[in-house]
């Protein structure tokens, strides 16, 4: 499917650029009882497969509020190949939710018919490269629409990686005419365990490709020898850290939608409604920000 | 001189491998170790998949671990997740094999009915989850009334399930989960076995006990033989009734008439 087609798609409730939340099931009940101010919602694709009382809670606070849907088994960085009964059901909840946006991850889960279940690295090469941009247009192709792709957190590089991980990534939108979900909190990750340097990475991300950013919080790990590992757990507030490269990428990309999620620990939803309107905060400063530079 | 850098499939058949067997020799020798070495790199995607599988099962036998504890079934979760791991990410049709798995644990034996329990779970985890289907419209049953029970065949809900438990699990599921101790202290295991239909209704999951004639009749009613074979592998002197039960409870999503020739 050209990308042009892609582009072209309509969705009926398209996600604002504002800051949204990652809902989980303790929020369901609360949602749908005091429908609270949020701009949006995101949901785990994986959790709403079947039939039940989780898909009909979504489709009750879809009524009322834009969803995006962000996946973690497809495997599009798998070398086995896409696992067509797993993409048919991402269709169904495509299909059922109609969301604003659809998303996944720039990593691999699935090998020998075992689903690994985490998010595992890719060696940045030029057969994984194939291999991505392939499944990506088979999973638009099979969708109908643009996807997002995120950058993950990692813990490990392969030695015969040969291509930076933001051109990977840069590649990917480029040849496959997806869309960028930006994890600013997975960048600080990364770049703190690699030493890598986050603004370059920020900066080598092709602004028009961007349809979103992550917000979430990581742990700190102390090694010996004083060394310390960030880990992506999402099991707490957005750290300052990661706040201050969020307002750097909302000046090289413009305001994007934005999503504040958390998954270890996951509190009572007015927390997460606290860290959103934090980041509708720095949306609004760059909005200003944005109105006085084209006003200049 | 350097080996040859594998391909993608060769080294994620060995992260596989490190995984599921612990085996870290071919993935660590492509990993980049300089504060931290790739075994300790490797551990920390372990630990994520195991914990994952780990809540996954959790959630799917909250029964089994209030009954054998955290300890142990976060033990007993850890040695299933690297001998039966997933096919897919679709984590809600993950653990069927927790239960025969349960069963074979030497360590659980001296809980015989641990494995019933996590079957019921696994049966009550299947209906949470079974698709959405319309129930049987009873005006589309009452436009077949002519029709010979031997052309008759009905579909069961996805949402309904039959269990046979050696013991009065169903019993010992709701005390445990209700955290009643004197319900607990009362089951007599001599009380089963029992047989069970699990069903989903608009509050809820309901655990019916059924008696033993209805039971086998209904099994081969869902089975797909017609009213009339089924009537006739399982006599049941209420089969009206017990049909008009599972038709007013939405145990039936579609009903096909079959010549009685082409029907096996």
């Amino acid at each position: 499917m050209s990308v042009a087609v892609i582009r072209a798609q309509e969705v009926s409730s398209p996600i604002p650029v504002n800051a949204g939340i990652g809902l989980r099931f303790r929020h369901h009940q609360p949602v749908l009882d005091r429908r609270p101010t949020v701009a949006w919602f995101e949901v785990h694709t994986e959790n709403y497969m079947g039939g039940g009382s989780a898909p009909q809670y979504l489709d009750a606070i879809r009524r009322d509020y834009p969803v995006s849907l962000h996946g973690v088994g497809l495997s599009l960085g798998g070398a086995d190949g896409l696992d067509a009964a797993h993409l048919a059901r991402v269709r169904g909840v495509v299909e059922r939710v109609d969301p604003g946006l659809v998303s996944e991850h720039l990593s691999w889960s699935v090998a020998g018919g075992t689903y690994l279940a985490d998010l595992l690295p890719l060696p940045m090469t030029e057969e994984a490269l194939s291999v991505v941009c392939r499944h990506v247009d088979e999973v638009q192709a099979c969708l109908r629409r643009r996807i997002l792709l995120e950058n993950p957190s990692t813990y490990l590089c392969f030695s015969h990686s040969t291509i930076p991980e933001w051109e990977f990534l840069a590649q990917v939108a480029q040849r496959t005419g997806c869309g960028i979900l930006c994890d600013v909190n997975n960048i600080y990750v990364s770049a703190c365990n690699h030493g890598w340097d986050a603004m370059t990475y920020l900066g080598a991300l092709p602004p028009a490709a961007i349809g979103e950013i992550h917000l979430a919080g990581h742990s700190v790990r102390q090694l010996d020898h004083g060394q310390t590992l960030r880990i992506d757990d999402h099991g707490s507030r957005v750290a300052p850290e990661v706040w201050a490269l969020y307002r750097e990428a909302l000046k090289r990309f413009g305001p994007v939608p934005t999503l504040i999620e958390w998954d270890t620990g996951v509190p009572p939803i007015e927390i997460l409604i606290d860290e959103a309107a934090l980041a509708e905060a720095a949306l609004e400063r760059q909005r200003h920000e944005s109105t006085r530079a084209y006003a200049a | 001189m350097n080996p040859p850098a594998p391909t993608l499939r060769e080294l994620q058949h060995a992260m596989r491998r490190s995984l599921l067997e612990g085996v870290n020799e071919e993935a660590s020798a492509w990993i980049v170790a300089d504060s931290l070495d790739a075994d300790e790199r490797l551990s920390i995607y372990h630990n994520t998949f195991a914990g994952v599988l780990r809540t996954a099962l959790r959630l799917a036998f909250p029964a089994v671990h209030q009954l054998v504890g955290p300890d142990f079934f976060e033990g007993a979760a850890g040695l299933f997740v690297v001998q039966a791991p997933p096919r897919n990410a679709w984590l809600d049709e993950y653990g069927a094999e927790f239960p025969g798995f349960l069963e074979r644990l030497p360590q659980a034996a001296s809980v015989p009915y641990l494995a019933d329990v996590a079957r019921l779970e696994w049966q009550v985890n299947l209906v949470l989850h079974a698709p959405d289907t319309p129930p049987l419209d009873i005006g589309r049953l009452a436009a077949l009334s002519n029709v010979a029970p031997a052309q008759l065949h009905f579909e069961p809900h996805p949402a309904v399930r039959l269990l046979r438990c050696e013991f009065p699990t169903d019993v010992i599921w709701r005390a445990v989960l209700e955290r009643d101790d004197c319900a607990m202290a009362a089951v007599n295991l001599a009380d089963g076995p029992v047989w069970l239909l699990v069903h989903r209704t608009q509050s809820g999951i309901e655990v019916k006990r059924l008696g033993k004639r209805e039971w086998h009749f209904t099994a081969a009613l869902f089975s797909g033989k017609s009213l009339f074979g089924a009537l006739e592998d399982a006599s049941c002197d209420d089969a009206r009734t017990v049909l008009a039960t599972h038709l007013a409870r939405g145990c039936l999503a579609d009903v096909s008439v079959v010549p009685s020739a082409l029907a096996n």
